[in-house]
């Protein structure tokens, strides 16, 4: 019990910030607040999971929107045989999940790079599945037409807003656990040296699938949440690279193999997002180009360079009180 | 003998279009095989050297494949400028980091496409564009059998270049081992400057004669992206004969997964295919 108080004390600002941000609609904060916090949540989950993959893992995978894409089509055309909203985003992450396994018997066997390129073919893939199959509703729904969320109505902005945020500090949560666990220790393990690890008894093929289910269920919920927002879903956003972009954006911004990284890294994308949100198309270009340039300047990151600097030495020995 | 005719027209188109395939999938397998990098704004820089022919037909009225004489050198610039000044350092960070660049970069041609060309629908429509001739009982479009002439003059054209010339022979040993290239005097920072430059080349010439064959906008670089991904995966990386023999593998894929599936499944059963030959042989076909 010794360890546990302390402990426990340092979540109490967590918890405080935690309780402001899940105050916010009731105490009418604008809704432009709302939206961009939605936003934020909803990516800093997925940039989460990317960074679980790619930093922690060494899995490179382009293939983050066929989870997404695949939990939110399950949740839309349940809603059309009428299966309750909660339900259909359990459905999606089992559905995300299986996937993954799936998935993962073809995109294992590659290595590396190898990894990165059969994972990118997937979502596009998928996205010709969802223009041609139409399970529900007549011919003129479906398709490249898309279908609409059944039964939104029956869930407030408010409520669709405390969702993001439960899974964006469980995303958190969830990272800080994985971790510190015996899976993180692994992983860790077989990012510095797949051959060694496995010579000490680490089961490289299984801990890395695990993450890869871990990421696939995650991001598909994450999916869910965002398009029970936007109410309607077609194959070409859904299954779209751009959300590739996004997440790899957010995760090197902040800085990759860190676990403070994708909560700053998201925070700016989301900021630039709407920051140029009057400027459309150049909006990207800007985007591409700080990608290129912090990639250049400082790869480890914002967070990864900022524990470089001799200051952020010196807090830390003070705070320790070495 | 219907049945039979009937099959034919896949067949032809096929590895017609595998050839616009394979002219595609070239730049990308040179720059994987020497370099080991996922040129992920290879597509878009394919779809800008479209729009170059498009501005070179429509403001000058100049012939797209006689812009080339142009538009090789100058995609042969932006190429020395990218590895010179962007990707040759991001080599020294990390594994991923020229692989995020590229996204960046990526990023960066499809929105300045989008801002100068507009996101409109473009083809380059030259008086023999919608040309055919007749073999047999086949009506074959004269752009498709452009397509695969000039995948097979560039295809020849890097297998002389990388045997017979000094560069050629440095980027073949850059790519089999960087190490021991360099001390063999190799300077491998030059030869990835060059090859990533020719492979640029290739993709000025691969994105004219794609505009020739389809209508593109600004984000079609992905799609072709992921088609020559494909390709290159299905014939191994790295290998020239691998990339001709899975843009025609490809190809096929598409033009009999429209015959027998309808229009819209075609590239769905190419792709399908792609992930299940993956499972059985991670390597590609062609590969080691």
């Amino acid at each position: 019990m010794r360890v546990t108080i302390p402990r426990l004390r340092a979540l109490i600002p967590v918890a405080a910030v935690i309780i402001v941000l899940a105050v916010l609609p009731v105490v009418g904060a604008p809704p432009a607040w709302l939206l961009y916090l939605f936003l934020f949540f909803i990516y800093l989950a997925m940039a989460n999971m990317w960074n679980l993959l790619c930093g922690y893992s060494g899995l490179i995978s382009l293939c983050q929107p066929a989870f997404l894409g695949l939990a939110a089509y399950t949740l839309v055309l349940l809603s059309w045989i009428g299966v309750p909203l909660y339900q259909g985003i359990i459905a999606g992450a089992i559905v995300a999940a299986a996937f993954a396994m799936l998935i993962s018997i073809p995109v294992f066997r590659l290595r590396g790079i190898y990894f990165a390129i059969g994972t990118l073919v997937v979502p596009e893939a998928l996205k010709f599945v969802f223009l041609l199959w139409r399970p529900v509703g007549g011919p003129i729904v479906g398709g490249g037409a898309g279908y609409v969320l059944k039964g939104a109505a029956g869930f407030s902005t408010t409520e669709v807003y405390w969702l993001a945020l439960a899974i964006g500090i469980a995303s958190i949560f969830l990272m800080r656990l994985i971790l510190r666990s015996k899976l993180g220790l692994g992983l860790a393990a077989i990012r510095d040296n797949d051959g060694t690890a496995a010579s000490s008894g680490v089961d490289v093929f299984k801990l890395k699938l695990y993450s890869f289910v871990i990421g696939a269920v995650v991001t598909g919920i994450a999916g869910t949440a965002f398009y029970i927002s936007q109410e309607y879903i077609e194959p070409i956003s859904a299954f779209n690279i751009r959300w590739t972009m996004t997440l790899i954006l957010a995760t090197v911004i902040g800085g990759i193999r860190t676990e403070e990284g994708p909560i700053l890294g998201t925070a700016i994308v989301v900021f630039l997002h709407f920051l140029l949100a009057r400027y459309a198309g150049i909006s990207l270009i800007i985007q591409g180009i700080i990608l290129v340039g912090i990639m250049l300047l400082a790869p480890q990151g914002i967070i990864g360079s900022i524990r470089k600097t001799r200051t952020y030495r010196s807090l830390l020995r003070l705070a320790t009180g070495q | 003998m219907t049945g039979l005719a009937d099959l034919s027209t896949p067949l032809m188109m096929g590895i017609l279009l595998g050839g616009l395939y394979t002219l595609i999938a070239l730049g990308l397998s040179l720059v994987f095989g020497v370099m080991k990098l996922i040129n992920v704004a290879h597509g878009d820089l394919v779809i800008l050297a479209s729009y170059f022919g498009y501005t070179a037909l429509t403001v000058l009225g100049i012939d797209p494949v006689l812009s080339l004489v142009v538009g090789i050198p100058l995609l042969f610039v932006i190429g020395l400028g990218i590895q010179r000044f962007l990707l040759n350092r991001a080599f020294r960070i990390s594994m991923e980091a020229p692989l995020i660049i590229a996204f960046g970069i990526s990023l960066i041609i499809q929105n300045f496409a989008q801002i100068v060309w507009t996101p409109m629908s473009r083809g380059l429509t030259t008086s023999y564009a919608l040309e055919s001739f007749r073999v047999g009982a086949l009506h074959v479009p004269l752009v498709y059998l452009l397509d695969f002439i000039a995948a097979l003059v560039v295809m020849l054209f890097l297998r002389e270049f990388l045997r017979r010339t000094y560069l050629g022979k440095a980027i073949n040993a850059a790519s089999q081992d960087e190490r021991a290239a360099k001390l063999m005097g190799i300077n491998t920072t030059r030869v990835y400057m060059f090859t990533f430059a020719i492979a640029m080349a290739f993709a000025a010439i691969a994105g004219v004669f794609l505009g020739l064959t389809f209508p593109f906008v600004p984000t079609s670089g992905v799609s072709f992206l992921i088609i020559a991904f494909g390709v290159v995966i299905l014939g191994g990386l790295g290998s020239i004969v691998g990339t001709f023999v899975g843009g025609m593998v490809f190809g096929l894929a598409q033009t009999f997964g429209g015959y027998f599936f309808g229009v819209t499944a075609q590239l769905l059963v190419a792709y399908v295919m792609v992930l299940v030959i993956l499972g059985i042989r991670p390597q590609g076909i062609f590969g080691r």
